[in-house]
């Protein structure tokens, strides 16, 4: 402990009360993690959760600081993981969709998204995957494009004469904006021309649009 | 013998004079010299500032040399790997309780929920619940008439939602035990399947939930499910309330 005390409080979160106080040159024994709150051990076996922003201010054992990545604008420009939920239109029907992406660069990403919508005339599932192009990475509204296949399952209403299910391949391009809000967090939204290759003579087209809430890792 | 007394004391008193005057001349001189350098500065201070920097400066030379090495330290660093630290953000649970499926009646319901916590007071949360809806008010009173099959009356949901957790605290039971707890918002959006439809649904609700220990929560959560359906030939909004108990797991 280098600093003058550390408080320990009841539960993970600010607003549960500091039960305990860990003294300057004390040692404490960091048991798990919820959130950004750490259950710790003192040397006397009292628990209780520190905050990761008061134990960054810790030492380790062999002098170095304790330090706890709470997500910044470094890591919106080069992570590993992301994931996000949406909210949108396909071809006039609600879009609920989700996502998760691997980044092969800080520019790059490989995306796999699942959607489903609702609409008055049909229900439908869209399942894709593709790439996707991020321009400036390191700016805090940054711009990508999209490209990628998938496929769409298609469940008309009953209210038509004779519904019936089918599936057909699609492929898709977009454009969309990536807005950094805080800590591991930022904003998505995109707009997708979907072609749909049916079996009929002509293709279709539907667009879609979503915007969601997404965070990193 | 008496000479050779005298001779030593005499020598001695030299000695002393000798030397005492030595020390005097010193001081004299030293004396003299801080006394020319403060006259000195009285009339001119850029030249008392030369004089009086100058045996100073010679000090500084002579601390700033490297004092001679006594003892090479042989510290061996110590290398600490640090475990990775587990968290325990996910929380996955069951909830039973009852649902207002409106025009239908209130009917049990079960699910099952997945929470994700981000931060302290976000957390994401998917569930999936089911119930079967029972006979409206039209269908007990006309004596047999059946607005659905038993397989529509099947009532399936699932919801993506943001929970914020609004009043985190302590629930005291008894004197002695103290429970961390929080009273949580929580809304989003799904589907809903229903009399052979399925339709986009928007969840909205509170919940309370008390923890135990560290890994085991105790919910109790209400919550509205809204959607649009035309069951009865003309689309209006259907909510449908909820309110249930359920047990969840930290991992």
């Amino acid at each position: 402990m280098a600093v003058p005390y550390l408080e320990l409080h009841t539960g993970p979160g600010r607003g549960y009360p500091v039960a305990q106080v860990v003294g300057r040159g004390e040692s404490v024994d960091v048991l798990y993690r919820h959130t950004d709150w750490f259950k710790v051990r003192t040397e006397r076996g009292i628990e209780g959760w520190a905050s990761a922003q008061d134990l960054s201010r810790t030492l380790l054992a062999d002098g170095s600081r304790f330090t706890v990545n709470l997500g910044d604008r470094a890591g919106f420009r080069s992570h590993t993981w992301e994931g996000g939920v949406f909210a949108g239109a396909y071809a006039g029907a609600t879009l609920i969709s989700a996502y998760a992406a691997l980044s092969v660069t800080d520019n790059l990403k490989i995306e796999a998204d699942a959607s489903q919508y609702l609409g008055n005339i049909s229900n439908g599932y869209l399942f894709d995957i593709g790439l996707a192009h991020v321009f400036m990475p390191e700016w805090r509204v940054s711009p990508f494009v999209t490209l990628g296949t998938g496929i769409e399952l298609v469940e008309p209403k009953a209210t038509l004469a004779q519904p019936i299910n089918r599936s057909d391949q699609l492929g898709y391009a977009g454009i969309g904006l990536r807005c950094y809000l805080t800590r591991r967090f930022f904003l998505r939204g995109e707009f997708r021309s979907n072609e749909i290759f049916t079996r009929t003579n002509t293709n279709e087209v539907d667009k879609e649009w979503r915007v969601g809430f997404a965070f990193f890792y | 013998m008496e000479s050779r007394i005298r001779l030593l004391l005499l020598s001695a008193v030299a000695l002393w004079a000798c030397s005492g005057c030595a020390v005097w001349h010193r001081l004299h001189r030293h004396s003299s010299s801080a006394a020319s350098a403060s006259s000195s500065a009285a009339s001119s201070s850029t030249a008392s500032g030369g004089t009086s920097s100058g045996p100073e400066s010679g000090g500084d030379d002579q601390s700033s040399s490297p004092p001679p090495v006594v003892v090479v330290p042989q510290v061996q660093r110590r290398t600490i790997t640090v475990p990775k630290i587990k968290s325990n953000n996910l929380e996955l649970g069951a909830y039973y309780g009852i649902i207002s499926i409106q025009d239908f009646g209130a009917q049990p319901v079960e699910g099952l929920r997945l929470d994700y916590h981000i931060t302290e007071d976000f957390f994401f949360e998917g569930s999936y619940g089911r119930a079967t809806a029972g006979e409206t008010s039209f269908e007990l009173l006309s004596g047999g008439i059946q607005l659905l099959s038993n397989a529509e009356r099947r009532f399936t949901y699932y919801n993506l939602s943001l929970g914020y957790n609004v009043l985190p605290g302590e629930t005291f039971i008894g004197h002695k035990l103290a429970m961390t707890s929080a009273l949580y918002l929580i809304g989003g959006i799904g589907s809903v399947q229903f009399a052979g439809d399925q339709n986009f649904a928007v969840n909205f609700g509170a919940g309370y939930r008390i923890l135990p220990t560290d890994w085991l929560a105790l919910h109790i959560d209400v919550q509205d499910l809204v959607f649009r359906t035309d069951i009865f030939t003309v689309y209006r909004l259907q909510n449908n309330l909820q309110a249930t108990l359920g047990l969840s797991v930290y991992f």
